[in-house]
């Protein structure tokens, strides 16, 4: 993952003045800083503090990062970082006790690690969506939603045959598979969550 | 990992993706491409070196005798220090120097005088979040972080 050729480009065109390419890593990654700073249970108001000071320092080192590969690990740790700056602020000012103190280190020591790599995965399982044909998007978007369309449903909103369904959705999901963005997070061996896929 | 994801899998791990997307406030990412806007900004960055409401010992003195939130931001060559008034943001700029102080909020950037003294006036009290910007005709040039107060 350290490799991702995705984020490496997408660092040196932001850097270079491109503010596509930058609103592209804010959307890959807010997802990672938003689950930081709610690990944290920050109130809005003080994640909107953390936030704003995560993304302008990261607008500040865009061209002096030094492994810009590793960027979800740095967003994490800067991420983490202020959010102790907060937790420590409002600890002081509320005299609370040190529970806050021990809760905020263990929430920095253990999740930060598997967030990052549960955020590069999910990045890329959103860019391989992105890149499939909109009518798998429909219809995975159909099947994914909670609780799923039935198959009636879809067939009468995509205008396909109830028979084609499963296949169509196995034939979306091998293509997305074989994406670029997911190909990549396949081969590094980045775990599936819930376990063993091949329990 | 290597024989990959099967159908399921695939599927749930796409559904837990979409999920943590979704759970982020459209605020929330408008504020992180929004931050873009300093992009090559070559201020020099102050710092927070004080703030008095986080400052512990000051806090039994504070309940007393309500006394004003004082907060100051160094950088290398300059700090500008902030006392918060009901309704006004005073500050005086050390060392003492003429220039122009801009406030940038979400919503747009204002202009304050910086007189001979380094003090100014921002009236009134800005919306969190918002930065300060020093600047002289000399090319002094110094942004602090968004304060939230």
């Amino acid at each position: 993952m350290r490799d991702d050729p995705t984020v490496v480009a997408l660092v040196a065109r932001a850097a270079a003045s491109d503010q596509d390419a930058w609103d592209e890593i804010v959307d890959r990654y807010a997802p990672l800083v938003w689950s930081i700073c709610t690990g944290f249970r920050l109130t809005n108001h003080d994640i909107e503090d953390v936030a704003q000071n995560v993304w302008l320092l990261l607008v500040g080192q865009l061209g002096t990062l030094r492994e810009p590969a590793a960027l979800p690990g740095w967003l994490a740790t800067t991420t983490r970082r202020e959010c102790l700056r907060v937790v420590t602020a409002s600890r002081k000012s509320e005299r609370l006790g040190t529970e806050l103190d021990e809760a905020a280190q263990f929430v920095a020591d253990t999740v930060v690690d598997e967030e990052i790599l549960v955020a590069e995965r999910n990045a890329a399982l959103r860019a391989a969506f992105a890149e499939l044909p909109p009518r798998c998007q429909q219809l995975l978007s159909m099947l994914l939603r909670d609780p799923p369309c039935s198959y009636g449903t879809i067939s009468a909103t995509l205008d396909i045959p109830i028979g084609s369904i499963g296949p169509q959705r196995a034939r979306c999901l091998e293509r997305m598979r074989k994406s670029s963005a997911l190909l990549g997070l396949i081969e590094v061996g980045v775990n599936f969550p819930g376990g063993d896929p091949s329990a | 990992m290597r024989d990959g994801w099967d159908d399921e899998q695939l599927l749930g791990a796409l559904r837990e993706a979409m999920r943590a997307r979704e759970a982020v406030p459209s605020w929330f990412v408008e504020m992180g491409k929004n931050a873009y806007a300093w992009h090559n900004i070559d201020a020099e960055l102050a710092q927070l070196t004080y703030d008095s409401q986080a400052d512990t010992e000051l806090a039994f003195v504070r309940s007393e005798a309500a006394s004003i939130r004082a907060l100051t931001f160094t950088s290398a060559h300059l700090s500008i220090e902030l006392e918060v008034g009901k309704d006004s943001l005073l500050g005086q700029v050390i060392p003492p120097q003429a220039g122009t102080l801009e406030t940038y909020t979400k919503a747009g950037q204002t202009t304050s005088l910086v007189d001979e003294s380094g003090y100014f006036a921002v009236e009134p009290i800005p919306p969190n979040p918002f930065r300060l910007r020093f600047r002289t005709s000399d090319g002094a040039d110094v942004v602090t972080g968004w304060i939230t107060l």
